[in-house]
């Protein structure tokens, strides 16, 4: 087994980490956006890394998708991100409470 | 091989210095520009493992279009994080990183664990480790991956539709568009 594909694992796994105590400690909107992105990116590394020991080809189309994907839901998330602010004139996730039951 | 790993090495260290700055600074223009150095050296990595085609589509999607897209909304609404965290917020941090580390070391430790020690060499489409021809990545997305290929486009389609339309302004009173006044905006 090739140690490069251990090493790629982790950084995989330590930047997925990091995302998600991005997701935890941070309250601004944009920057739990730039959290998921980076949690995105680590999962892409990570199939990347598989695809490549494992010699398939399919991951790489899947990793294709999935950019796509994050392309289309960062343009729909900030463009929620912007209608609200224009209502409340923030976007501090821990104050937003309109669905809040 | 030792040539190699000190490139990984510098690489591993500059993903991880990156991807830490992205949550470590309180300035969001800061995070993003820290955001795109880890899409940049994620991109180098992809090089490295023979992956050229996602290495090219890494810079140009990620770090072109989808940062520029934040860059723009950072600019537009200047936000910035609130100097105090109260006490609950604070009390988050802490359990929130221990949750993590047990995430970290539960990940790590199933995907090294799990790992078939010896290549699918049935499943595999070309020599295990090996570079994949990028010609045949790109044959597999319109032959086998057509459909979802086709899916794509009609997602960003309805993306940018969705995107327009959250971006449209209405009169809180009449419930109607809001179209500013040219003479107004002279």
């Amino acid at each position: 087994m090739s140690p490069f594909l251990i090493y790629t694992l982790v950084l995989s796994v330590t930047i997925f980490s990091i995302g998600v105590v991005g997701m935890i400690i941070k309250r601004n909107a944009i920057s739990l956006f730039m959290n998921v992105e980076l949690m995105l990116n680590a999962a892409n590394l990570g199939m990347v890394a598989f695809a490549t020991h494992y010699g398939l080809l399919q991951a790489g189309a899947l990793v294709v998708f999935i950019m796509t994907v994050a392309a289309a839901e960062a343009a729909v998330g900030l463009a929620i991100f912007i209608a609200i602010f224009r209502s409340r004139q923030h976007i501090r996730v821990d104050e937003l409470d309109l669905l809040k039951g | 091989m030792g040539a190699e790993l000190i490139v990984f090495a510098i690489l591993f260290i500059l993903t991880v210095t990156g991807a830490v700055m992205v949550v470590a600074s309180k300035d969001t223009v800061k995070s993003a520009m820290a955001l795109v150095l880890v899409m940049v050296s994620l991109a180098a990595h992809f090089v490295f493992m023979g992956q050229e085609l996602i290495a090219a589509l890494q810079i140009i999607i990620y770090a072109g279009a989808i940062m520029v897209v934040f860059l723009f909304v950072v600019m537009i609404l200047n936000v910035r994080e609130r100097e105090v965290a109260p006490w609950y917020m604070r009390s988050l941090h802490y359990t929130g990183a221990a949750l993590v580390g047990v995430l970290f070391l539960l990940l790590g430790t199933g995907m090294v664990a799990f790992m078939t020690p010896v290549p699918l060499a049935e499943a595999a489409d070309v020599a295990p480790g090996a570079k994949p021809p990028i010609i045949d990545l790109l044959t597999l997305m319109i032959t086998k991956y057509s459909l979802p290929f086709l899916m794509t486009s009609i997602l960003l389609l309805v993306a940018v539709i969705g995107a327009v339309v959250m971006g449209r302004r209405y009169d809180p009173e009449t419930g109607e568009e809001y179209v500013p006044d040219p003479a107004e905006a002279a």
